[in-house]
């Protein structure tokens, strides 16, 4: 594990220079983070879900069995009873580090459960058109420094992944500085989605997203010398675009899998099929904003466990792997699971609404249901990977994981921590 | 047990590092090492009675994917390809799938139960490092280590372009196999992966980079040569430009040529020695290339043998996989460009026997393990999962050693392959001896692990037992026994023991003063800050998970 950056001989306030912010799949790696008294301050290069995110208050908490106020050894001990006694296990929310998820997939296959994170739909979105037809994409830095065209599809940076703008979209500078200086943004999206925050100049491209697989296929369309029937406003949008990509040297395509409508995965596979198409004869790539609250970290930790990705279930004599099927919603509404343990270590996430027993690894504060009743189910407070324990993370593009400090010492153990504690329990 | 013996009684013991040739004789294991026999038998506490076996050292492989964004990829790409080989419940100590993407866990065991004990990833990117530290820690039992890429990096053209002298590149060299925590260094289509992004679709070794002007030629002396003077000891290993291009035995001959005496290894040179002769305009370069290999005693390479049936080719070499995708099966691949750093390739591929190129390429492949003279500078890979999965290793060895078998495969071939091959005139068969060699000895010796790949006193105690089996396929299949540092660890080829395996760095001394001239490039240009590129030796030891082996310069730079 790194190395924890708290220190007993410390004074009591410590500001840490390129800390990495965990709050978001960009996992920036330069803000300047003030520890003192166990409260967190971000100051430069944060955004503001970041400022937010560090500050958040830290109550005192303690595990809890059915409301009652208990031992960690004690808790775990319930919690492991527990599983035992259930036929079928849901491990969700999975809102860890891949230290977590690797405990978490040790756990679930001693309890025969099934695995899902909480943007496991939105993950799928990306995953679907990747199993079905493959994908062309790059990375963070590439964007920086290499892209002279850069389209956002259907996507907003204001509040997640607000540093990509800073650090990718109008940096200070870059290796080819002649592209950072004719570098196009262009916004093809609704309105609401725009970015906002100042520096991005981006041109905006309105349609809804309803529109945007229309509209993407009529690019191909036109690129291709077919004829669309697409309106007089719209095939403005189409031709302004086909004409921008067609003068770049490096375009690169921008979505975010969990923010694109009902029909997302379609919009991707049209997105990929035009980058498909462009490098025939020139270069574009992809890259898609997603896998938050550790969610690239649970696809890839589980993808090297166990070759699939999300969602999964150690419940067979194999592991099986049947997104749509191990989808957390679905099975909680058909009572297909008869507990759910969920983990959230990034933000107090409350768990699904079910009837199913619960065992929460959460935030100190994170109440346990809407309701307020904390009849039959077990909190296990955790701290979170980067702030109160040292972790490593992957960024959204898949290829860069960080390591993360921890930055003050509240007591609170990792996930991984417990969830290895339980999988202890389970032998 | 500390103290205690352990005898392997009266096998037949393969060890050319020691130059011992199938007598047989006793080894003795104590404290995970190899020690001589013991003057009182009271030492000895478990003996094995191995009348009728085959005694080797632990099998070293120097050049298979296993870890890192591109295995990853393949794996979430190929769910079709897991479902035919998922490993059930009880089989392994922990679950998971098999075949051409298979899953951390699973390479560990199957590795183990084939008698290999040691794995080396030869295509680790600086920005992806971290990853690849995570997926070899959680491969059970081997040894491990990786070779980190370097000469497609934005930074190391411009240093080139800028003509930066020779110790700032070395420095540079030095830092980055710190950093990524690597065992060598790899070049993977010498800055074609940049040029591609610059939208050039070939790169020939003397033709520039569109942007930084440099040429493949230039990236390969400046790290062949750097590697030399620091003294790394395994030389540049080498995936050399046009990968699969029809004609491209002559870059590799001109790539030979380049290096002029440097020491270098040609990694899969099967996918690189391919003629333009015939209808097909595709033919056997394998003579031309053994017979130059076999004049170059600073030449080694591996071969990347091809074997029939469905894989998955994974690749740094963007550019050519991209070019590759066209024929690919099933249709959809993965293409990246990754960090300023370097790319990948992932397309999945079902290498047809019936299939002219397929069958051609497979004969290729068994030409030049035919032809190259000396085994300690040819060494046994299909490049998993890329020629095909490390699994078929076994059948691959009965090609080599047995060649009536061969030559009943050669007749099932496409013919019109079968007849532009020479396979057939060639009677060579390997010895078990030699077997030993180009699995064992010479990997291990390659890479400088003295204490690998051989049975002398003060070796690690990795053995591998095979019960002799005129059938080499099956006799390698399923050892009957394995052990790794001394610790019974497969039994009749079940793993009955998980030990953590060792991951080997190499480190040599380098003036720090590179260190700021790379933050300042990280902070100016890049999405991450340089220390957090770097692993900590922390993250590979990872609270027990791993333990780190560090080993230095061959000699004194």
């Amino acid at each position: 594990m790194p190395e924890s950056a708290a220190d007993p001989s410390v004074p009591p306030s410590t500001t840490y220079d390129a800390v990495t912010c965990p709050f978001c799949a960009l996992l920036c790696d330069d803000l300047v983070v003030t520890s003192s008294a166990g409260r967190l301050s971000a100051g430069d290069n944060a955004c503001p879900k970041a400022r937010a995110s560090f500050a958040r208050p830290v109550p005192a908490a303690t595990p809890l069995v059915d409301g009652k106020p208990t031992s960690y050894a004690l808790a775990v001990a319930a919690a492991v009873k527990r599983l035992k006694k259930s036929r079928q296990p849901l491990i969700a929310g999975l809102g860890t580090d891949v230290d977590g998820v690797r405990a978490a997939l040790l756990l679930a296959e001693r309890c025969g459960a099934i695995l899902d994170h909480r943007h496991g739909r939105a993950l799928l979105n990306n995953l679907r058109v990747l199993q079905s037809r493959g994908q062309a994409t790059t990375t963070l830095g590439e964007v920086r420094n290499r892209a002279d065209l850069v389209v956002l599809v259907g996507a907003s940076i204001d509040e997640d992944f607000h540093g990509f703008a800073r650090r990718c979209l109008r940096p200070a500078d870059a290796l080819l500085p002649e592209r950072l200086a004719r570098r196009q943004i262009l916004h093809l999206g609704p309105a609401a989605k725009l970015p906002r925050q100042p520096g991005v100049d981006a041109q905006s491209l309105p349609c809804r997203d309803e529109e945007l697989l229309e509209i993407l296929n009529a690019v191909r369309a036109l690129r291709a010398g077919r004829s669309t029937r697409l309106k007089a406003r719209r095939l403005q949008l189409v031709t302004t675009l086909v004409e921008r990509i067609a003068a770049a040297e490096y375009a690169v395509f921008v979505w975010a899998p969990g923010q694109l409508g009902v029909d997302g995965d379609l919009v991707i596979g049209a997105l990929c099929d035009l980058i498909a198409d462009l490098n025939r004869t020139q270069r574009a790539a992809g890259l898609a904003l997603g896998g938050n609250d550790g969610g690239q970290s649970a696809l890839a930790t589980a993808a090297w466990h166990t070759g699939y990705p999300l969602q999964l279930s150690y419940a067979g004599a194999t592991i099986e792997y049947d997104p749509l099927r191990f989808d957390t919603a679905r099975l909680l509404a058909d009572g297909a699971v008869d507990l759910l343990l969920w983990i959230s270590s990034f933000n107090p996430v409350l768990a699904p609404a079910s009837d199913a027993p619960l065992v929460v690894l959460g935030l100190p504060g994170t109440p346990l249901r809407a309701t307020g009743e904390d009849g039959n189910a077990i909190f296990l407070p955790v701290g979170t990977p980067g702030l109160d324990h040292a972790g490593r993370l992957m960024r959204t593009d898949g290829v860069v994981a960080l390591p993360l400090a921890q930055l003050r010492a509240l007591g609170l153990p990792s996930a991984a921590k417990v969830l290895a504690d339980l999988a202890e329990g389970m032998v | 047990m500390a103290g205690q013996i352990t005898e392997l009684r009266g096998g037949r013991v393969y060890d050319p590092a020691n130059g011992v040739d199938g007598e047989v004789r006793s080894i003795y294991l104590r404290d995970g090492r190899i020690v001589a026999a013991p003057s009182d038998p009271g030492e000895i506490r478990r003996t094995f009675d191995l009348d009728g076996c085959v005694v080797m050292a632990g099998g070293v492989d120097i050049h298979t994917h296993i870890g890192g964004g591109k295995v990853n990829l393949a794996r979430m790409l190929l769910p079709e390809d897991h479902r035919e080989d998922l490993v059930p419940r009880g089989r392994h100590p922990r679950m998971g799938c098999g075949h051409a993407a298979p899953s951390t866990l699973t390479v560990g065991y199957r590795y183990a139960e084939m008698g290999y004990t040691a794995c080396f990833e030869p295509a680790m990117l600086p920005a992806n490092a971290r990853q690849a530290h995570l997926e070899l820690g959680d491969t059970p039992i081997v040894d491990k280590g990786a070779y980190v890429l370097l000469g497609n990096d934005d930074l190391l053209l411009r240093m080139l372009a800028g003509k930066a002298d020779g110790a700032q590149i070395r420095d540079y060299i030095a830092w980055t196999l710190r950093a990524a925590q690597a065992m060598a260094i790899k070049v993977v289509n010498p800055g074609g992966i940049n040029a591609f992004k610059f939208n050039q679709r070939k790169l020939d070794l003397d033709e520039p980079n569109a942007h930084y002007g440099v040429t493949p030629r230039a990236v390969l002396q400046a790290l062949a040569d750097g590697i030399r003077q620091l003294g790394l000891p395994h030389p540049l290993h080498i995936h050399g430009c046009n990968l699969g291009v029809p004609g491209n035995l002559e870059t590799t001959l001109a790539t030979i040529a380049a290096l002029d005496g440097l020491p270098a290894h040609l990694t899969h040179v099967q996918f690189h020695s391919y003629g333009t002769e015939g209808d097909r305009k595709f033919s056997s370069g394998a003579a031309r290339v053994a017979e130059i290999v076999n004049r170059s005693p600073n030449i080694s390479m591996d071969v990347g043998q091809v074997l029939f049936g469905q894989t998955v080719t994974e690749s740094g070499d963007s550019m050519r996989q991209y070019a590759g995708s066209a024929f690919g099966s099933p249709k959809k691949s993965v293409l990246m460009d990754i960090e300023c750093d370097a790319g990948c390739g992932v397309v999945p591929f079902k290498y047809k026997d019936k299939n002219f190129v397929n069958a051609l390429q497979w004969a290729i492949g068994l030409e030049l393990f035919l032809l190259v003279e000396d085994p300690w500078r040819l060494f046994l890979t299909t490049d998993h999962p890329n020629g095909a999965p490390f699994t078929t290793y076994p059948h691959l060895i009965r090609l080599l050693t047995d060649r009536s078998f061969r030559n009943d495969m050669l007749k099932t071939i496409n013919p019109d392959a079968a007849a532009a091959s020479t396979l057939g005139s060639l009677e060579r068969e390997y010895s078990l001896y030699e077997i030993a060699i180009m699995t064992r000895a010479g990997p291990a010796k390659s890479l400088g692990l003295s204490e690998l790949g051989q049975l002398g006193v003060g070796a690690r105690a990795d053995v591998a037992v095979y019960v002799e089996d005129a059938d080499r396929e099956r006799m390698f299949t399923t050892p009957r026994y394995v052990f790794k540092a001394g610790e019974l660890i497969v039994e009749n080829g079940r793993v009955i023991a998980t030990p953590h395996g060792a991951t080997h760095v190499v480190r040599v001394d380098y003036d720090r003063a590179i260190e700021p001239f790379v933050d300042d490039y990280f902070e100016r240009y890049m999405t991450v800050r340089r220390r957090h590129l770097e692993v900590a030796d922390g993250e590979i030891e990872d609270s027990g998970r791993g333990s780190l082996v560090v080993h230095g310069a061959r000699r004194s730079a």
